[in-house]
């Protein structure tokens, strides 16, 4: 460890810790453009410039490109350090169009915080602003205001080290100084949402955010991505019960800073037209949960299958295997994706497996016993009733399914072909929690309230119970969870509290027990 | 901590109140033997044959104001609506026609009902695009949906209204006093 010193505050970091990063850890802001914690280190914005103490007296540097070693001290309060933040702000703003009323990044934009915090001074210009293209729609998810631009090379950076197309590029000198694309190129990559992430102004806008809601209006509620096994870390931003967008969280051993375009434009889904917001039962609205529950008394425990699902939530799954258990009813879990699954696979983050708890599920299928999809297939002529817990049934297996009961979310070939459907929670309206491709148990919370008739799958699960005369006290996902982590050895000791904010890996599998989970 | 003030005691001719009885009376009376004489001095305005002048600071009912080409100057900043205390400003914002560069109020509606009159939606607009200088206090619908004011009402709300002051010198710069200074741009 190295100690360094931040004003006067001494902390122990990681060698080669940027000063950036080790001064937030010491309680210190250091303002910055250009420097992001997932690119390379670019120097040009020159906000995050300091004070180090040298045998010479103190020099002004920028902290970006300072790595942590011992007996490092530097300062970020000193006059000199003030009066260049004031002089790049001052820069920064001389060409500004200052058209915050109408841009989309106003409210987190760092120049807007950095003049508060830093600046305040008047202008003093007196040419006329150079004036550049504005509102060029540059990709599918992206527009660009080259006026707003601080030339920060964030955007390059990310073309050329996060998805290596190397779209976006600085043109021109001086205080023409441009960002743009070449002549009839255009972005081209399932990333673009993250350039109006990186963007620290309001230059790169997203397209399905444009002048949808005031970003002060937001609230952000930490969530997992349930496109696909990844599960990217993301914070879903609602007000009043809408969603409006999702934006990648930061987790460096999962998805870094970022998140594919297809899982950014869920969002749709939750208020979507898709989206199941009533029970029915043979077509017509009616009590799911009683209508389920007596088609099981009257066929009986040994003509019931209940299906695990792999976009279902741990505790939802814990709660469908408990009631097989108390029943003694058969148990499946299916692999696969759902109709309409784009299944792309890139190496970076997107997953051609579309189901967030793929792991999750099948460790809790093998705990319990349950069969693979060849084994619900063999047994479809002997069943009467099949319980879909929110998988595509119909789409997986390939065939039609008798007595299908299905849990979901929004409309899918199962739901249309199920005798009876029960609307379940979308995942920003439930606590629960997922366990990725790699293993890793991440905890996804509540952000809004469940449209209609829908509760969160665990809860229908335990009603369902209710119905059938058995108790599974599975409606509390605190209490699931706990009591799921108590019976799976490889979850063991695990709770919603120690999951933490970015999740916590499964205990490594015994021997010849789950082969080749995480590539 | 303070003591508590010791309650004064009242006198005889205090405690019955009877000074201070006539003393009010003969103000009364005073009040309306002078007004008999001289009735000019009734502070009565008979509404609604008689209106009172509103003064220029009077908050009446919003209007959107709009540029010399008849466009709204309202860009949906969403500056209103965020600091109203009442909650009563809806604005839909969405790409302007004209120049799909710039934003613009789609819908713009107040809830009249809810309104607290406070102007502060006046003094948050960077765009001087909403302003209270109306005048009109006769603020009235038969359904509560009338009483919710739409774009098209806000901007249309001065139409065949008496001019004020402000509106006048805009037509006829000529006529406006020495140093008067109006941020709208004159009209031909
Ligand atoms: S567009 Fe944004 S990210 Fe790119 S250089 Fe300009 S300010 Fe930086
Ligand atoms: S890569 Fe997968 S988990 Fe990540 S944002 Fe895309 S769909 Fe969601
Ligand atoms: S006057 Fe006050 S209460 Fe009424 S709309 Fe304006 S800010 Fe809201
Ligand atoms: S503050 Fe002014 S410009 Fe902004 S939304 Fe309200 S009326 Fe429109």
């Amino acid at each position: 460890m190295a100690k360094v010193k931040i004003n006067d505050v001494e902390i122990e970091v990681a060698p080669g810790t940027n000063m950036i990063d080790a001064a937030q850890q010491a309680g210190v802001e250091i303002p910055h453009y250009c420097y992001h914690p997932h690119l390379s280190i670019a120097g040009n914005c020159r906000m995050c410039t300091v004070e180090t103490e040298t045998p010479r007296g103190p020099v002004l540097e920028i902290a970006c490109n300072m790595q942590a070693r011992d007996g490092l001290a530097i300062r970020t309060d000193g006059d000199r350090v003030k009066q260049v933040r004031k002089s790049v702000m001052e820069f920064l703003l001389v060409n500004h169009p200052l058209d915050c009323p109408i841009c989309d990044q106003s409210g987190e934009c760092r120049l807007q915080d950095y003049y508060m915090d830093h600046a305040r001074h008047d202008s003093r210009g007196v040419e006329a602003k150079v004036s550049k293209h504005k509102r060029q729609d540059i990709g599918e998810q992206i527009l660009l205001d080259a006026e707003r631009c601080v030339q920060c090379s964030r955007c390059v950076r990310f073309g050329d080290e996060v998805t290596h197309t190397g779209e976006l590029r600085l043109m021109n000198r001086g205080d023409h100084t441009e960002i743009g694309m070449f002549p009839g190129e255009r972005l081209n990559h399932d990333y673009q949402g993250n350039l109006a992430d990186i963007c620290p102004v309001g230059a790169l806008t997203a397209k399905d955010f444009r002048f949808e809601r005031r970003v002060w209006y937001l609230k952000e509620t930490d969530g997992v991505c349930t496109g696909c096994s990844t599960g990217c870390n993301i914070s879903v931003c609602h007000q009043e019960g809408e969603v409006f967008r999702y934006l990648p969280r930061r987790n460096d051993e999962v998805n870094k800073s970022w998140m594919c375009d297809p899982g950014r434009l869920r969002h749709h889904e939750v208020g979507g037209l898709e989206r199941l917001l009533k029970a029915r039962v043979n077509g017509q609205p009616g009590d799911g949960v009683a209508a389920a529950a007596a088609s099981i008394k009257a066929v009986g425990a040994p003509k019931v299958a209940l299906v695990l699902g792999t976009r279902a939530s741990n505790e939802a799954n814990w709660a469908l295997a408990q009631l097989g258990k108390a029943l003694g009813a058969r148990l499946y879990w299916v692999a696969g994706n759902d109709a309409g699954a784009i299944e792309k696979s890139d190496g970076f983050l997107m997953d051609a497996d579309k189901n967030p708890n793929t792991l999750g599920c099948r460790l809790l299928a093998e705990q319990s016993g349950a069969g693979d999809a060849e084994a619900l297939k063999a047994a479809l002529p002997e069943l009467a009733v099949v319980l879909a817990l929110e998988d595509d049934l119909v789409t997986r297996l390939g065939q039609a399914i008798p007595g299908l009961v299905a849990l979901a979310a929004k409309e899918s070939p199962t739901t249309k072909a199920a005798a009876v459907v029960i609307p379940v929670a979308h995942p920003v309206e439930m606590d629960c929690t997922y366990t990725n491709k790699q293993g890793r148990v991440q905890r996804n919370r509540r952000a809004t309230n469940p449209l209609g008739d829908a509760a969160p799958a665990y809860a229908v699960v335990d009603r369902l119970a209710a119905a059938l005369g058995k108790s599974l006290g599975t409606q509390m996902p605190v209490v699931t969870f706990l009591a799921l982590s108590r019976a799976v050895p490889r979850m063991n000791g695990l709770d919603y509290k120690s999951l933490g904010p970015g999740g916590k890996l499964l205990a490594p599998a015994p021997a010849a027990a789950l082969g080749g989970e995480a590539k | 901590m303070p003591l508590p003030k010791p309650q004064k005691t009242l006198s005889f001719a205090e405690s019955s109140y009877l000074v201070e009885v006539i003393k009010g009376m003969v103000l009364t009376m005073g009040h309306l033997v002078k007004n008999i004489i001289d009735q000019d001095r009734f502070r009565t305005v008979e509404y609604p044959d008689v209106r009172k002048p509103m003064t220029a600071r009077y908050r009446g009912a919003h209007r959107l104001t709009v540029r010399p080409d008849g466009h709204v100057k309202c860009v949906a900043c969403m500056c209103c609506p965020t600091v109203c205390p009442a909650k009563c400003i809806t604005i839909i914002a969405g790409e302007d026609p004209s120049d799909p560069a710039e934003k613009f109020p789609v819908e713009f509606d107040i809830d009249m009902l809810r309104c607290i009159y406070c102007g502060f939606c006046v003094e948050a607009c960077p765009k001087d695009a909403i302003r209270m200088d109306t005048k009109i206090y006769e603020i009235n619908a038969y359904t509560r949906q009338d009483m919710v004011h739409n774009k098209s009402y806000m901007i249309n709300l001065m139409d065949g209204l008496k001019p004020e002051a402000e509106d006048v010198y805009r037509h006829d710069p000529a006529a406006a006093p020495a140093g008067y200074t109006s941020d709208e741009e004159p009209v031909a």
